[in-house]
């Protein structure tokens, strides 16, 4: 871990010297621990301010596309597997362009569930975690325990197909195997286990606890639309309320909407105060997507997304 | 409401090029089906966005069908082609939350199929019926799990 | 003109006449096999939808009594007092498709057509696979009804004979049919146990139609190779018994479920004595002549003929004769055009901006169409009580005339802002109700129509309650809709007159010179230093017209036309606008020197292909062995001499119909027949051999085939696993290869070897996107639509012709040139075009610039504009939709159907449902 910091610190502060960038964005510690946050950086000498942990769970890609407006010039990102991935799907949609991008890639080791640690440990303050390749150390008040990555990861990073950046400009690390070591489709699209009978039931209940905050939807990469269909009013697609009628609606239209886009970056399920395991619907498309029509989004430059285009044999079983 | 009494409300996006036409060919042909539809004339299928399936499904309706030109038939070259991904995937999640597959469905029809219409339409108006009413597949049937 | 007993004017096609018809007559449409009415409809579709009397069947009519129609129809439509018109025409050309009949192989008692009730012909067979046909779809052999397993096809019924039925020629189009009807099979009949085809040879010949036919063989349907000798009835008379001969010689018998004629094409009925009274001349097959580089020129001045009535074609072709016929006439009329165009009359309209909605609804009985079933005052009823509803009328018949003048003035009365007819389809009467609202000064957008017939009255007669609930319903999500209507312009293009033409060949200069005698200008671009293309190497055509007399005389015309430039060492290097008003600009190969801007309004695309070049048999390592293209050149320049082949072997499908180069070269065995046809009658003595997978010499090129081997040309068949190989040593070239009947292998020491390698496209990449139009997986231009629009791209304005839409060979080039010509002619007539009003406009505030809808439009109509946002060029969108379907923030917007316009019939449709 310690070498990625110290890597990415001196790619940013290379870059900005050299003016291969104007700006570059990537992560600072949070305020407590198992926090970490966004920070831009645009002298060479706050590269110190850079770091890189298990918890740099949200997504950077989604901040870009505003600041490569402001930032006259190019712009650095610290980009992980998943990060690189949307940052070519947003290159596809128009969003960035590469060459006004300056990837500083981090092969990832995957981002740890802040939830199982501290679930680990119940009513105990957690003050810090130090991590390893293989270990976390997590510190209390009086005591130290030790917890295997493995068992801390988050779910999308334990199923994640690409932890090394598919595009960068400069490499903080050597490569890691690219897959987190469980198995997408045995996981994926949890409630097709159900019988149809019940599924009504799981889904009901899984997303009982929302608030409508739209944390999972400003959060996500993909959602940059100006006005989001769940904010408009004419026409009104999804109601205001936390009905379920429209609690479903929001979260249906949501994930489909990223389908095909999607490259299962987790930074939804990390962002939801509720808790609510919203890959649980992600997944189920983006199983789809990849049964069907052979797509992983943003794995290279210059493919169409699976939406915006067809094969004339595709399955239509369904179709009378 | 008993089984027997219940007339569903199934809403009907017809492409105008095809199935409307065949859906006034069968007129022509005084083929009976059941009048549980409501038809909203589209240009295309390739016009319809999951949107209004779903919107269709949370103010209540008991069934949606779609229904478009034969692969390759377009009007517009491609339109059903290119959405019948969108339909595909939205067919997929919506069984996936556990919408009961027969209030969703979608065929192909050509406007000289006025027998296929009278024939899917029975069947469809079969399916929803068979369910029982919605009363919202997404929103007041989820009120009484 | 025939009477047809009914007044098309008062007939609403209600279908009274036919119900109440007490005759049946067996239905022709249906070739027999259902019965319809005297009085009667051809078809479900037939246009205009109006029904008619059939006086060889009428009772009235044949004998004075009935008149059960007239007293029944709600209109007064029907007049038994009819009578023929003699109608005098004065027309400056004449144009006669009168189309063909299928051969009828009654006659043939081998065949068992009438013997065995269970062979049909394929005419029969596509009735029974049709849902309108007579068991609806539902496939049924005649005997018994049951469903066949085991389906057998008999080609050539009718064709490729002269001992049964004197139709020398190959019809062309019924193999591509029964592998349709093969592949067909299976999806009526689950469990298919067994489709074989017996043919002499596979021609799939067309565009795409050889993976068609892989695709049949992938999917178990078989190829046997035998002409029945004969067919009987099965066991207990079901079923049919097919006696043939194998390949291998011996004598076989197979039972089928059902087995199909491939009955072929023959002139149609009244033949004689339409080409009599026209006084045009008849060929040989007893089609109408017309001569291969004036493929639509009868022998008449100003009389065109086209499609099957010159001969067997599929619809493609015929569909591109009839464009290019067209497209003669119009340079034979060149000088009246315009002549009988009405003035249109500019109407006052009505400023409804800012105005609340004020619908009007209008209820139709239709007669008793309606009313007989639909409560039609309680739809009126409720249609009062809908939000924004100003005015509410019945009517007996909402498209009478004197309605019309109801509706007007209703609109003026009561201020009414938008209309809304419930009544039948508007695929049918929208546009009459939009012109009544124009004539009372409401933009004609402003109208929507509720369908309470088709879709109601005449499809739920059994519950009249569910059907008026359902009526109720329809005109409250039209009132619904009507109410968001906004008044919509028809933006108006001016057409710059004149065409582009990228291409100099044979096709690139027919186009150029049909459009300039039809007073356009054109320029043509070619890459080459000289205009001529491959024609430069060929030597006569198949009815053996002399090839480069033609093409000197074609190059003096079009050098000599003063409304012709010509471009030579130029290439397209950028297109800017659309249908109308392009803008392109040339510059000489390789990007250098000045480049050059053309402003035109339409586009021809004949950039050709060429012939492949072999890398096998021994091609290049030996001076005798030849391409088509090489030999025509050797014989036309003289350095090669009939009289010295002693012998003369032809490969054929070289690199062709294999996975390299999947697809059929169409024209390469009818090239090799007048190639060893030409050599043969030079020269006598000379041995001659055509190796091949399938002769394909389509049509009336049938007729060299039979010639070839007449005058004893050895044809020697192999497959694609046994392919003949060639020793070249010093002078020598021996061809080996394996006989397929009597499996030796042969050793043929040749003088020549003709290699026919098939056609390869041009390079058209580069021109194709900057067109905007597609190429496919071989590289050919795609068209509109396969069968229907052979000369159109989805792209406006943009047509092909010749070699880059597919290999062919003149005869039909020069038809597609003519008939691309025709196209753009139609085009550049006009001095402007109408666009439609249905069209999408992207929002600004709400595009991300994403892109997703320039992706998913099939015109390319979308591109990006200020700001990288997307914008709509209204010249090229049609108004699918597509875009405001896959934008996820709901940008784009499709003028009458808009997201709100749609939802607001979503609503309306369930707002009483609970």
């Amino acid at each position: 871990m310690q070498t990625r910091i110290v890597n990415i610190r001196a790619a940013a502060k290379a870059a900005l010297e050299e003016g291969l960038c104007r700006v570059v964005a990537g992560y600072a510690p949070g305020a407590i621990a198992m926090r970490a946050r966004p920070v831009f950086i645009d002298k060479p000498e706050d590269a110190g301010k850079l770091t890189w942990s298990s918890f740099c769970v949200g997504n950077l890609a989604g901040l870009l596309t505003q600041a490569a407006k402001q930032a006259s010039g190019r712009i650095g990102v610290v980009a992980q597997g998943c990060v690189s991935r949307n940052l070519v799907g947003l290159i596809g949609e128009g969003r960035l362009a590469r060459e006004d991008l300056y990837v500083i890639g981090v092969p990832c080791l995957g981002m740890a569930e802040r939830r199982k640690i501290e679930a680990r440990y119940p009513g105990r303050a957690i003050i810090a975690v130090e991590e390893s390749e293989e270990v976390f150390v997590v510190r209390g008040k009086r005591r130290e325990e030790r917890m295997l990555r493995r068992d801390a990861l988050r779910d999308n990073c334990y199923t994640c197909v690409q932890r090394n950046p598919v595009i960068y400009d400069a490499l903080v690390a050597e490569p890691v195997p690219d897959t987190g070591g469980g198995d997408i489709d045995k996981v994926a699209a949890p409630w097709e286990k159900h019988p149809p009978g019940e599924r009504l039931a799981a889904f009901q209940a899984a997303y009982a606890n929302c608030t409508r905050c739209h944390a999972c939807r400003d959060v996500c990469p993909l959602c940059y639309c100006s006005t989001c269909f769940v904010d408009e009013s004419t026409p009104q697609w999804a109601g205001k309320t936390g009905d379920f009628a429209d609690v479903a609606t929001y979260h249906l239209l949501r994930a489909l909407h990223c389908a095909g886009r999607c490259t299962d970056c987790g930074a939804c399920e990390s962002a939801c105060p509720q808790n609510i395991k919203v890959r649980r619907l992600t997944s189920k498309l983006e199983k789809d997507v990849r049964a069907l029509y052979g797509c992983q989004a943003g794995m290279a430059l210059g493919e169409s997304p699976p939406l915006t285009v067809f094969r004339p044999d595709d399955p239509q079983d369904f179709i009378k | 409401m008993t089984r027997e009494a219940f007339s569903p409300r199934i809403a009907a996006f017809l492409c105008s090029w095809c199935s409307y036409g065949a859906a006034d060919m069968a007129g022509v042909g005084r083929m009976g089906y059941p009048a549980d539809f409501r038809v909203v004339r589209i240009p295309c299928t390739g016009r319809l966005s999951p949107k209004f399936i779903l919107s269709a499904l949370r103010q209540g309706a008991d069934g949606v069908w779609v229904s478009g030109c034969h692969p390759g038939d377009c009007h517009f070259i491609s339109g059903n082609l290119m959405v019948r991904r969108h339909f595909t995937l939205l067919k997929n999640l919506l069984e996936y939350v556990g919408v009961e597959p027969g209030r969703l469905h979608f065929s192909w029809i050509s406007s000289a199929e006025a027998d296929k219409f009278a024939r899917v339409a029975a069947d469809v108006a079969a399916a929803v019926r068979a369910l029982g009413p919605a009363s919202g597949a997404l929103g007041a049937l989820i009120k009484a799990v | 003109m025939a009477p047809r007993y009914v007044d098309l004017d008062k007939c609403i096609a209600c279908g009274e006449c036919a119900a109440k018809c007490p005759k049946r007559v067996p239905d022709p449409f249906n070739a027999g096999l259902a019965n319809r009415k005297a009085a009667y409809i051809l078809y479900g579709q037939t246009v205009p939808l109006k029904y008619a009397i059939d006086p060889e069947h009428c009772i009235y009519l044949a004998k004075g009594k009935c008149r059960a129609c007239e007293k029944v129809c709600p209109t007064g439509a029907v007049n038994l007092d009819q009578t023929g018109v003699h109608r005098l025409l004065q027309v400056g050309a004449i144009v006669l498709a009168a189309g063909f009949k299928t051969f009828d192989p009654s006659h043939l008692d081998y065949l068992g057509l009438r013997r065995a009730p269970d062979v049909v012909t394929s005419l029969e067979y596509e009735r029974l696979l049709s849902s309108s046909g007579p068991n609806r779809g539902h496939l049924k052999r005649p005997s018994d009804g049951a469903e066949p397993k085991k389906v057998a096809w008999i080609q050539c019924v009718g064709s490729r004979s002269l001992n049964k039925c004197d139709n020398a020629y190959c019809s062309g189009v019924c193999c591509m049919a029964a592998v349709k009807q093969a592949l067909m099979t299976a999806e009526h009949v689950k469990d298919v146990a067994d489709r074989a085809i017996y043919c002499m040879d596979m021609r799939t010949h067309g565009k795409n139609f050889e993976s068609y036919y892989e695709k049949a063989q992938a999917q178990g349907v078989r190829f046997l190779r035998s002409r029945p000798h004969t067919l009987g009835p099965g066991p207990q008379g079901k079923g049919v018994r097919i006696r043939y001969a194998s390949e291998a010689r011996r004598e076989l018998i197979l039972d089928f479920d059902l087995a199909v004629l491939s009955v072929g094409l023959e002139a149609p009925r009244h033949f004689a004595r339409l080409a009599e009274t026209t006084g045009i001349a008849v060929n040989d097959l007893r089609f109408a002549a017309a001569q291969d580089l004036t493929p639509v020129a009868s022998s008449r001045p100003g009389i065109y003929v086209c499609g099957c009535f010159t001969g067997p074609k599929d619809i493609p072709q015929s569909v591109v004769e009839a464009s290019a016929a067209a497209c003669a006439a119009a340079g034979q009329l060149v000088l009246a055009r315009g002549a009988f165009v009405p003035e249109t009359a500019i109407r006052p309209v009505i400023d409804v901006a800012g105005e609340p909605p004020r619908l009007g609804v209008f209820v139709c009985s239709c007669g008793a169409n309606i009313a007989g079933v639909v409560d039609v005052d309680r739809v009126a009823g409720e249609a009062a009580k809908l939000p924004g509803v100003a005015h509410v009328e019945n009517a007996l018949f909402a498209c009478s005339q004197d309605f019309q003048e109801r509706i007007a003035l209703a609109v003026r009365e009561h201020g009414l802002n938008r209309v809304v007819v419930a009544a039948c389809t508007p695929r049918t009467h929208e546009p009459l109700f939009q012109e009544t609202i124009a004539g009372a000064g409401l933009n004609k957008y402003l109208f929507e129509m509720a369908n309470i017939r088709n879709q109601a009255s005449w499809v739920h007669a059994a519950d009249p309650a569910a059907a008026t609930d359902r009526a109720v319903d329809q005109v409250r999500m039209a009132a619904a809709k009507a109410a968001r209507l906004r008044p919509l312009s028809e933006p108006k293009l001016s057409v710059i007159p004149r065409a582009l033409v990228v291409g100099g060949g044979l096709a690139g200069m027919t186009a150029a010179l049909e459009l300039a005698k039809q007073d356009f200008t054109v320029h043509i671009v070619e890459r080459q230093a000289e205009l001529g293309g491959n024609a430069r190497s060929l030597r006569a055509t198949l009815g053996g017209q002399d090839v480069a007399m033609h093409l000197a005389r074609l190059r003096r015309r079009v050098e000599e036309e003063g409304r012709i430039t010509v471009h030579l060492g130029k290439v397209v290097a950028q297109v800017e606008g659309y249908v109308g008003r392009f803008a392109t600009t040339l510059t000489a190969v390789g990007g250098h020197g000045e480049s050059e801007v053309v402003e035109h309004g339409a586009a021809i695309l004949a950039v050709g292909g060429q012939e492949a070049k072999p890398n096998d048999y021994g091609h290049g390592k030996h001076h005798r062995v030849m391409t088509h293209l090489e030999i025509d050149r050797a014989l036309r320049f003289g350095s090669l001499d009939p009289y010295d082949v002693g012998s003369a072997v032809f490969i054929q499908c070289v690199g062709s119909r294999e996975p390299k180069r999947p697809y059929c070269s169409r024209l390469c065995c009818t090239h090799t027949l007048k190639t060893v046809l030409y050599l043969k009658e030079k020269n006598p003595d000379l041995r001659a051999y055509v190796l091949y997978r399938d002769m394909r010499p389509y049509g009336e090129r049938e007729l060299l085939y039979q010639k070839a081997r007449e005058l004893g040309v050895i044809f020697i068949r192999f497959e694609l696993e046994t392919k003949p190989w060639v020793v070249v040593g010093g002078d020598d070239i021996t061809v080996y290869v394996k006989d397929h009947i009597l499996g030796d292998l042969l050793e043929l020491p040749a003088d020549i070897l003709g290699l026919a390698t098939g056609i390869e496209p041009s390079d058209a990449a580069d021109l194709a996107r900057m067109f905007k139009v597609p190429l496919d997986a071989d590289g050919w231009l795609v068209e509109a639509h396969a069968k229907l629009r052979p000369v159109d791209f989805a792209t406006d304005g943009v047509f092909m012709a010749g070699m880059a839409h597919y290999p062919k060979p003149i005869e039909e080039a020069v038809a597609q040139a003519q008939a691309a010509a025709g196209r753009a002619g139609a085009l550049l007539a006009r001095e402007e075009i109408t666009l439609p009003g249905l069209i999408s406009r992207i929002d600004a505030a709400l595009c991300s610039g994403c892109g997703v809808c320039l992706a998913v439009c099939p015109y390319g109509a979308i591109s990006r504009g200020e700001a990288n946002l997307a914008e709509v060029n209204e010249a090229l969108c049609k108004g699918c939709g597509l875009c405001a379907a896959c934008c996820r923030s709901g940008a784009p917007s499709l003028a009458g159907f808009t997201d709100a316009d749609i939802l607001a019939q979503v609503d309306a449709m369930l707002e009483d449902h609970s």
